[in-house]
């Protein structure tokens, strides 16, 4: 058994290095991209409870409100005949040194005084910080930006707790309170229970939810990294099956590779099979190749996907940063249920992918062994049947679209996709033989045996075809979707954007994050001659069914005046009416898709200490948030939540005013604080900016995919020319140049581009599709209108079509190097 | 630091004699002191016998004499608190600390409610009963105290001296004697108890003297009725300093001042560094006495350099009368720094 895997297997694999070595990348690539993601946005996701939670200490239960926790029921809570511990906390976000955002905590010091070493009352009086080793050391200053104003801190302390892994600034209450702006107010305050009631969290929860204010959530301190991971689940969802694409594209190419190696060794399998081997032992000998390629390519893949992980990080982390949550990634861990899960996956995907090629070793009969060619002959046969059942699984795909989303997941839609893929796949022998029909005549003699020889082999170039064609396919598909969603969003933005400037707080954007502008600034913008109107816009994050959401509001009478903001449904006016007399809310279409909400319901909102409820008048279109808005009146808000400060200024110029004027008596009026002035494009420019940033990961992984594929055909080509030496030897001795091989074997190149984009953008196309009807739908709630990004696609498919022409030219150039002699000697 | 100061003690207000006590307000907060401290101690007892000590202590700290700042959490005093349980059966000594700024209730002193507060630990100082309640994750109390006999204010006319400079010296009144009912709960199980509780209060703006060490205090309640208060300001050769002093208060209630020539208190047995046996005698008034300490091990040790590291326990009182006490002994492990 060994020295048959050793005679059949091992030794053609090495022998065979340059197509083992591609095959097994595919593999490697394949499983490492899987790994690397997980890991990433493992990081990206984990490392909010890393920051925060490491401080958070021995904390079982905490207590929180919109707007912040009144201090007086801190100070309520600290006199309750409980043996338990309250800390409060005010929790926001700093720029340090003009660059790194890092999460600020405003402790008790004198509460922690005891616990700790070193003199409370030096760091209250010296208002010095502490902050984590990564951020200096005792005696740095430091320069710290929160909201829209710069200190200078001293550092008096290095807070060395092991399982600090992020950085961190702390200081004193009192200090945290006056740079931050909370009035009275604590972000936060922290339950710890003594040693015996660890484990009675819900019991505590109840025992003292009747002692806080309506508007409080109190619950345990784990809920918000779980409440993340929640949110952040459909999109690492998304983005894992994404990353499986590379894979499936590695997949075609261990079928090619068993294919080809159970065709060459046709023979020695009659050989074998004649002195008495059985067919399962056949069979078994062709797994374990696959095998082979799953263990050491997905062992290749951990090593590769381990280090493509950190870069992986960075993207993920900015997606997640745009479109969700602060967050500082953690340090990538390597897990090991991770790792074992990308292989498995690796391994898997072989056996499979081998699994046709295996069986039909294990049919091979010892005297037909010498027969070729047979196999080819039975699948031109077979074609035609397999069109209708491509046919069938597009219908499949259709009617699987139609599923509502199971367990929130849209998994019709994912298996939808894989028919599509399934069914381009079966279209290949089809294409390739009609194709190569037709295309004969373009070069003469050298594209018709291109053809001829493609069409000959079909077995191995409908792979080939098929494995390019789904890489092409997803690139297509998920290009026409972000580029639809992109043109969907720049028309939105041309309705959304009607002011003259828009004003925040310097540093980079984050949806749970809301620094303010001092409210001095909106007051002296106001004033200035030019202006027409100045929106405040404030915002605040939320959690509505355990979900994070944010929570705004604007001037709808400067809306009513300016704005053009178009409601998907619900009356316009009515909406506005009802917002100004503090009835109603409107919400934006992710929100209402999430929380399956529609006009005429009613929300219950924590509002600082209260929980009011407001009928949804409307609901919105936007695009920038997935966890979605409600929108309210800014004087309705005012009246749970004291406070003028704004998240954003919205500023209408008067229509004959001097705009480059008015930006510079703008940015005088707040200087010599750090806010950022956009004017009406730069804005539209911002959104794009982060809207293709968020995409980033997406475009990377689509890179990979095709990446894999182009190698696989320059791999499988390889093989082509060495099993097809005689007769290209033959050729060669008949009289062919070496340029004339050289043609033949790019046409043959370039056929197999060409095919693989015909199937690639027509099953692109329906995949598009799915993606925008159904799984971003179902996922994330967008309503997104179709756009053909035209000449994106025409860019990208032509530099696969060049890297496929490019990939034929080394199998091209082994060809003409084959001495013909000895070639046809060989055999 | 040491300018800081000089200049905050310079504005803080000075223990001075002839200063004129009003009550109840002189049972509350002085912020013009930079020092102020109520201590409660006790010997109790279950009506089987099974014998408690407790101390119930809230510190206030001035930092400053004037703080800018319209915070909440903005600070000008620091309040400390003790809480500990002597359980001489089970030979458990329990304790706990605890540093908070006023914020918004969090602690301080309020006259009007007539409370002294400390997170969860409080007093109710009525004229007829205080209150007092505490909480641990371990242990905790309740208890009810009746004055049987009234205040008494310590020293030579309103002023307690403890060193030679003017000023250096304190406003200290003692309720000698407070009958006490109430109810302790140690883990799961409860204790009804009764018993004598002690109680001072003291505010002050002064440093200790830099020759001294620390201080050895007795507070004893003899079965006759009568109360005696020593202390022994210990200097750092060693020996007592000429300022400590004392006060008897006879069964009427009528105070007698005792000078450092009246008393002598003579260290016995160790128990780590601290003398917790002691022959205490005052001649002058026919008392020969041995304090013996109901359980060694009733040191109080902060967790942080910021607090004292100091030994308070329960004693027992033999010799020419009988009677029960408790014992202070501070600045063994480190000087004490009053303040900072």
């Amino acid at each position: 058994m060994i020295r048959l895997l050793q005679r059949l297997i091992l030794r053609p694999l090495l022998a065979d290095w340059g197509r083992t070595g591609v095959t097994l990348m595919s593999i490697a690539l394949g499983v490492a991209v899987i790994f690397a993601m997980d890991l990433a946005s493992e990081a990206a996701a984990g490392s909010f409870k890393t920051s925060m939670e490491t401080v958070s200490g021995p904390d079982d239960i905490e207590i929180l409100a919109t707007g912040g926790v009144p201090v007086a029921v801190l100070g309520k809570l600290m006199q309750l005949p409980l043996p338990v511990k309250f800390s409060a906390r005010i929790e926001d976000y700093a720029i340090v040194n003009g660059k790194r955002n890092v999460p600020l905590v405003g402790v008790d010091v004198y509460a922690n005084a005891l616990e700790v070493e070193g003199d409370a009352g030096v760091a209250v009086e010296l208002h010095g910080i502490f902050v984590s080793e990564s951020l200096g050391a005792r005696g740095d200053l430091l320069s710290l930006q929160v909201n829209d104003e710069v200190r200078e801190y001293k550092i008096i302390g290095v807070i060395n707790a092991k399982q600090l892994t992020g950085d961190l600034v702390a200081m004193d209450l009192e200090d945290a309170e006056a740079v931050t702006g909370r009035r009275d107010r604590v972000d936060r305050v922290l339950v710890s229970l003594p040693a015996g009631e660890k484990e009675n969290v819900e019991g505590w929860v109840e025992r003292l939810r009747p002692e806080l204010p309506e508007g409080a959530t109190i619950r345990p301190v784990g809920a918000r990294t779980e409440e993340n991971r929640k949110m952040l689940a459909a999109f690492r969802w998304n983005l894992r099956i994404l990353s499986y694409i590379a894979l499936m594209v590695g997949a075609f190419l261990i079928y090619n590779t068993i294919s080809v190696s159970v065709v060459r060794r046709r023979a020695e399998i009659g050989l074998v099979r004649a002195v008495g081997a059985t067919k399962a032992l056949m069979t078994w000998a062709f797994l374990s190749e696959a095998m082979f390629f799953g263990v050491i390519g997905g062992l290749l893949g951990l090593a590769a996907g381990r280090l493509l992980a950190e870069g992986a990080v960075k993207l993920v982390e900015l997606t997640v940063q745009a479109l969700y949550v602060s967050s500082v990634a953690s340090p990538i861990r390597f897990d090991p249920g991770a790792a074992a899960l990308s292989l498995a996956a690796g391994i898997g995907v072989s056996l499979v992918a081998a699994l046709a090629p295996a069986l039909e070793a294990g049919q091979i009969p010892p005297t037909e062994a010498m027969a070729r060619g047979r196999i080819d002959t039975q699948l031109k046969e077979a074609s035609g049947r397999r069109l209708w059942v491509a046919l069938g699984m597009v219908i499949a795909a259709g009617l699987l679209s139609l599923l509502p989303p199971i367990a929130g997941k849209p998994l019709g839609g994912y298996v939808a996709t894989l028919a599509l893929v399934a069914a381009a796949s079966l279209s290949a022998p089809s294409l390739i033989q009609f194709g190569a029909r037709r295309l004969a005549g373009v070069g003469g003699v050298k594209s018709l045996l291109a053809g001829r020889s493609l069409a000959g082999a079909l077995r191995r170039s409908s792979v080939l075809v098929a494995a390019l064609a789904t890489a092409i396919g997803m690139m297509t598909s998920v290009g026409i979707m972000v580029g639809s969603f992109r043109e969907t969003m720049l028309t939105w933005l041309d309705g959304q954007i009607r002011a003259d400037f828009y004003l925040r707080p310097a540093g980079t954007a984050a949806m749970d994050r809301h620094p303010s502008i001092s409210d001095d600034v909106a007051r002296r913008v106001e004033a200035l001659p030019g202006v027409a109107a100045v929106d405040r816009f404030r915002a605040y994050s939320i959690r509505y069914h355990g979900l994070p959401v944010t929570l705004a509001a604007g001037d709808v009478r400067a809306q009513m005046r300016y704005g053009r903001t178009s409601l998907k449904s619900g009356d316009k006016d009515e909406a506005m009416r009802a917002m100004l007399a503090g009835e109603a809310v409107i919400v934006s279409e992710p929100f209402s898709e999430k929380h399956h909400v529609r006009v005429g319901d009613r929300l219950e909102l924590p509002l600082g200490a209260a929980r009011p409820s407001f009928r949804i008048a409307g609901i919105y279109f936007d695009y920038t948030s997935e966890n979605g808005y409600i929108i309210l009146d800014q004087a309705v808000l005012r009246k749970y939540l004291p406070g003028d400060e704004a998240s954003n200024l919205a500023v209408y110029a008067e229509p004959d005013a001097d705009r480059v004027k008015l930006r510079g008596l703008i940015e005088a009026s707040y200087a010599p604080r750090r806010i950022t002035v956009f004017e009406n494009g730069a804005l539209r420019r911002e959104a794009i900016r982060i809207f293709d940033q968020t995409f980033a990961v997406t475009y990377a992984l689509e890179a990979v995919a095709i990446f894999v594929a182009v190698m696989g055909v320059a791999g499988a080509m390889l093989a082509l020319i060495i099993d097809r030496r005689r007769e290209i030897g033959l050729l060669r001795f008949l009289g062919a140049s070496a340029g004339q091989v050289r043609g033949i074997i790019l046409f043959e190149a370039g056929f197999i581009g060409l095919f693989s984009q015909v199937l690639g953008v027509a099953s692109g196309a329906l995949l598009s599709l799915v993606l925008i009807y159904v799984i971003n739908k179902q996922s994330f709630g967008w309503t997104i209108e179709f756009h053909l990004p035209v000449a994106a696609m025409l860019g990208a498919l032509t530099f696969v079509f060049v890297a496929t022409v490019i990939a034929g030219l080394y199998p091209a150039r082994v060809a003409v190097r084959l001495n013909p002699i000895e070639v046809m000697h060989d055999e | 630091m040491r300018r800081r100061e000089f200049l905050s003690a310079a504005t803080f207000m000075k223990a001075m004699p002839g200063y004129r006590y009003q009550f109840p307000r002189d049972h509350f907060s002085h912020p013009d002191f930079q020092t102020e401290w109520w201590y409660y101690t006790g010997n109790l007892k279950t009506a089987e016998g099974r014998a408690f000590g407790y101390e119930l202590t809230f510190f206030r700290q001035a930092l400053q004499p004037v703080v800018e700042g319209k915070s909440v959490w903005t600070t000008r005093d620091a309040y400390m608190a003790h809480l500990a349980l002597t359980d001489v059966e089970g030979k458990t000594f329990l304790h706990a600390e605890r540093l908070n700024r006023p914020g918004p209730g969090v602690a301080g002193v309020n006259a009007s409610e007539q409370r002294i507060w400390n997170g969860n630990w409080s007093c109710v100082l009525t004229p007829n009963l205080h209150t007092l309640r505490a909480m641990d994750e371990r242990f905790q109390f309740q208890l009810q105290l009746r004055p049987a006999k009234g205040l008494v204010v310590h020293g030579v006319d309103g002023v307690s001296a403890k060193g030679p400079q003017p000023g250096q010296a304190s406003h200290y009144v003692s309720f000698p004697r407070l009958s006490t009912t109430g109810r302790i709960q140690i883990g799961a199980t409860s204790f009804e108890v009764s018993g004598t509780s002690w109680m001072d209060h003291e505010y002050f703006s002064s440093e200790l003297d830099p020759g001294l060490s620390g201080w050895d205090w007795f507070s004893i309640q003899l079965e006759n009725n009568t109360e005696l208060m020593l202390y022994r300001l210990r200097r750092k050769d060693g020996g007592s300093d000429r300022f400590s002093a004392g006060s008897f208060v006879d069964a009427s209630g009528k105070v007698t001042h005792l000078g450092s020539g009246d008393i002598s208190l003579v260290p016995g047995r160790r128990w780590k560094d601290y003398p917790v046996e002691w022959q205490i005698a005052v001649p002058r008034l026919g008392v020969e006495l041995r304090a013996i300490p109901l359980l060694d091990e009733q040191e109080l040790v902060s967790k942080s350099k910021m607090a004292p590291t100091y030994w308070e326990g329960a004693v027992r009182i033999e010799g020419s009368h009988r009677g029960v006490g408790y014992l202070e002994m501070t600045g063994y492990r480190a000087d004490l720094r009053l303040g900072r």
